[in-house]
């Protein structure tokens, strides 16, 4: 009675015609095309204060944990930290070179490489009221972190120190159990490296992970959870009183959301950003600057030496040529990874470009396979549920699928595959060794037999052991350069472990925002910074 | 009605206790080990025994288990592995925030969707039912967070006045309003779809019985008809709906969260169980769980108000 025959059909059509529109509007991208529009921003929220002064809201992807360096981990808790604390030593921002920062110059060395000895600055204050920094603070710190009861996640990094102890209140004195140069990588300010107040751990225990206290340009201020990390000026940094009057670090997941929270004036930085859509986006906005530099890591597809037949370095050498790392980079990260050809970037004093290479051949990876007789093995690629290694991996298989290889894939949850990854059992993962700039961070990780397992050595690579414990005593830079070189042209001739590309590091600063630097390990850094 | 109310939550205790053991053995379940998480890899043996030593992860599970129910009769949650603070502390901040978001969507969906329902559910059969359940396959269909970016993409970016992140300042009213009007309507326009949808076909159920024809044939007005008659006996699968989708939005909204940058209890129970924080997975789900329990509690005291059949069987009978 009331469906006419006209009426039938009209349901079934619009239905049709909303499923039609919504796939037009909402197939690949999710953003229409009316943020091309550069918005005139609402200059509502920002400070129009001069040279001195404001607040610097910063885009974190996910929420704070923990500052406590015992523990600390995840790009956004290093971020706070990093303005609440300092080491004795620490990076130059742009050129990672070590300098001083708590020590008033270089450590003096023992001939034997085993005794470091530090002056510090007099006069360091600690926030809140906890007094002058003292050589006992160091020691503290040091031993705390090495105390099996403390749990921290660092002793081993610290576990080359025999004993550290304060000749004055202002000498430090530490003695190595074997000579090791990158000794100054484990005092610089980052993560282990940074000095707590001793006094303020024994009177904060456990509260002390969210309300720490140090030396830095910033104090901790108030904690919103799931939302802010707040940090205000400390007036008396030994370094000067920071430009800015507080730092907000605000959590927004999304980098689509936050691209748009930057463009309103919601925000004023967003650094570590991956979305290569945001990225272009955002480079083509005029009020907005992005700034891009090679990180301090490089993806890598580590093998398992110790499966057959992957222990035949012609097969490994065929894969490193089957997979067309230069396309991944282009068009799936479209500007956002770089180059590598080895597991150190430029951003290492110790990089080198003179290796072995593996440019991308498909009909010499065939030969290499037949000759080693390995046409069709079955490869299984291990890979964490992560956008983008999940997706990546994809792109490598269809390439080794080409080439005869009978290329598995198997994601599993993050947690599983640091499982997995650890065990040893696996044929291959796809990781990257994050840090600061130390060369046997990702070296030692991947290629020393003492690391696996538990680690990222699957199959006990153990061709540079030698090599790199005669590296690691040498401190005069221009032999350092030379022996980590070395390392790097064996593991390439050997490619355990096939580098996939470099990060590309790219941070968003609103028009106002100046003076910032942006370092090569992906944690933001605002001292320097001044906002019109 | 303090009696009823006593006995309905001493019904719900056993479901709790159920709620919390279930969730207590399947995290155990799970793969992974929480110390090498919190730690990573390269943690020497002697802090990963530590830790699992403080978190109580050594011990046989039923011994942690009747550890943990000793804490929960003293008020002790436990403390977050991560963040060292108790449970509660990081909990309590999120509590807000997505009781609000759940009370501003449902409510906006239950504004716009009963009476789409019903003005459907009457004109059945013209354009104006073809319309509205158009618009509802868009609300079921179209992603929620799809249905965010949009909102934030084309709304937030050109009127500022609409904030694209965050809950707003705590206890500032206004601008915890603000801050809520997008997300409510994001995730409001998706419940709306299922609650004008249930509307519409417990009306049309409802119209066709004899009584309404009855009064129809009587005299009495349309309008009084359809408000009176017809919604009030359509009412019980209605708030049914609005009650289970608001249950279901404290603890679920975390798309509307992730996309909007705001802090609620689905998003951090999320992040806790993939870092395998276990005390907050526990306190999470068991306010979770309890809220529920509320929700459900005064859902069949609205239906018993609204309905004197209700009301006689549950409350005069006991």
């Amino acid at each position: 009675m009331r469906r006419t025959s006209t009426t039938r059909w009209l349901l079934p059509l619009g239905v049709a015609i909303a499923l039609v529109a919504s796939a037009c509007g909402g197939g690949g991208d999710a953003e229409p095309s009316s943020t091309e529009a550069p918005a005139a921003p609402e200059s509502s929220a920002t400070e129009d204060s001069p040279a001195a002064g404001g607040t610097l809201r910063v885009r974190i992807g996910g929420d704070v944990g923990g500052f406590d360096p015992a523990s600390i981990f995840q790009i956004e808790n290093q971020s706070v930290a990093g303005h609440v604390f300092n080491g004795l030593l620490r990076y130059n921002e742009a050129t990672n070179e070590i300098v001083p920062d708590l020590a008033t110059e270089m450590p003096t060395v023992s001939g034997d490489g085993l005794t470091y000895t530090f002056t510090l600055r007099q006069g360091v204050q600690f926030h809140a009221g906890y007094g002058e920094l003292k050589a006992s603070d160091v020691v503290f710190h040091y031993e705390r972190i090495k105390n099996p009861d403390t749990g921290s996640r660092y002793a081993a990094q610290v576990a080359i120190i025999d004993s550290v102890s304060a000749v004055d209140d202002y000498t430090v004195v530490f003695n190595l159990a074997s000579p090791n140069a990158n000794f100054l990588h484990t005092v610089a300010a980052f993560n282990q490296g940074w000095i707590v107040s001793e006094a303020a751990v024994q009177d904060r225990g456990d509260d002390f992970n969210l309300n720490p206290v140090g030396t830095g340009p910033f104090e901790i201020g108030e904690y919103i959870p799931g939302e802010s990390m707040s940090l205000t000026a400390f007036e008396d940094y030994f370094g000067g009183r920071a430009s800015l009057d507080e730092v907000v670090f605000v959590v927004i997941p999304d980098e689509s959301t936050a691209e748009v929270a930057l463009v309103n004036g919601e925000i004023d930085a967003i650094f570590a950003l991956s979305s290569p859509d945001v990225v272009d986006r955002l480079r083509g906005n005029g009020d907005v600057t992005v700034h891009q530099r090679t990180a301090s890591f490089v993806n890598n597809l580590v093998l398992n030496i110790s499966k057959p037949p992957l222990d035949d370095v012609r097969v490994r050498q065929a894969i490193a040529h089957g997979i067309n790392r230069q396309a991944i980079q282009d068009d799936y990260f479209r500007g956002l990874r770089g180059s590598a050809d080895s597991w150190l970037t430029e951003a290492f004093q110790e990089y080198t470009d003179d290796l072995r290479t593996y440019p991308y051949d498909p009909e010499r990876a065939r030969a290499l396979l037949e000759e080693a007789g390995a046409v069709g093995f079955t490869f299984e690629i291990t890979g964490p549920a992560l956008v983008p290694y999940s997706e990546q991996v994809v792109f490598v298989k269809n390439d080794l699928d080409a080439i005869g290889i009978n290329t598995v894939l198997n994601i599993v949850e993050r947690a599983d595959y640091g499982a997995l990854r650890a065990s040893g059992n696996i044929m291959a993962s796809v990781t990257s060794v994050t840090g600061p700039p130390n060369p046997e961070n990702p070296l030692v990780t991947l290629f020393a037999s003492a690391s696996a397992p538990p680690g990222m050595n699957h199959g006990s690579y153990s061709a540079v052991d030698d090599l790199l414990a005669e590296a690691r005593a040498i401190s005069d830079p221009a032999a350092r350069a030379a022996a980590y070189g070395e390392i790097q042209r064996v593991v390439a001739e050997d490619i355990p472990a096939i580098p996939m590309y470099s990060y590309q590091l790219a941070t968003a600063t609103r028009a106002g925002v100046e003076g910032y630097v942006q370092n090569s390990y992906y944690t933001f850094y605002a001292y320097p910074i001044t906002l019109r | 009605m303090i009696r009823y109310l006593g006995l309905r939550m001493l019904s719900a205790v056993p479901t709790l206790i159920g709620v919390v053991a279930v969730t207590f053995f399947l995290l155990r379940a799970l793969p992974g080990d929480p110390a090498v998480i919190l730690l990573g890899e390269f943690a020497t043996e002697e802090s990963l025994a530590a830790l699992r030593a403080e978190l109580n992860l050594d011990q046989p599970v039923l011994v942690q288990f009747s550890e943990y129910v000793r804490g929960i009769l003293t008020l002790d949650f436990g403390n977050s592995a991560i963040t060292r603070q108790p449970v509660m502390d990081v909990l309590r901040p999120a509590i807000l925030p997505s009781l609000y978001l759940a009370l501003a969507g449902v409510g906006f969906a239950t504004i716009v969707g009963v009476p789409a329902g019903i003005t459907s559910a009457v004109r059945q059969g013209t354009w104006i039912d073809y319309t509205v359940m158009l618009l509802t396959i868009g609300g079921i269909s179209f992603p929620v967070f799809w249905v965010g970016l949009v909102a934030i993409v084309t709304i937030s970016a050109n009127f500022a006045y609409f904030p694209a992140t965050g809950s707003g300042v705590v206890g500032d009213v206004a601008s915890t309003v603000r801050h809520l009007i997008l997300p409510a309507i994001v995730l409001g326009f998706a419940v709306a779809a299922y609650i004008a949808r249930l509307t519409r076909s417990a009306m049309l159920e409802v119209m066709r019985q004899s009584y309404v024809i009855a009064a129809e044939s009587l005299g009495i007005p349309r309008r009084k008809v359809i408000l009176r008659f017809a919604l009030r006996n359509a009412l019980a699968p209605i708030l049914g709906v609005i009650g289970v989708s608001f249950a279901w939005a404290i603890g679920n909204a975390i798309l509307v969260e992730f996309v909007f940058a705001r802090s609620g209890l689905g998003s951090l129970i999320l992040r806790a169980v993939s870092s395998r924080d276990y005390q907050l997975v526990q306190a999470g789900v068991l306010i979770l769980a309890i809220s529920v329990v509320i929700v459900n509690t005064l859902l069949d005291m609205v239906n018993s108000v609204v309905d004197p059949r209700v009301r006689a069987s549950t409350m005069g009978g006991r």
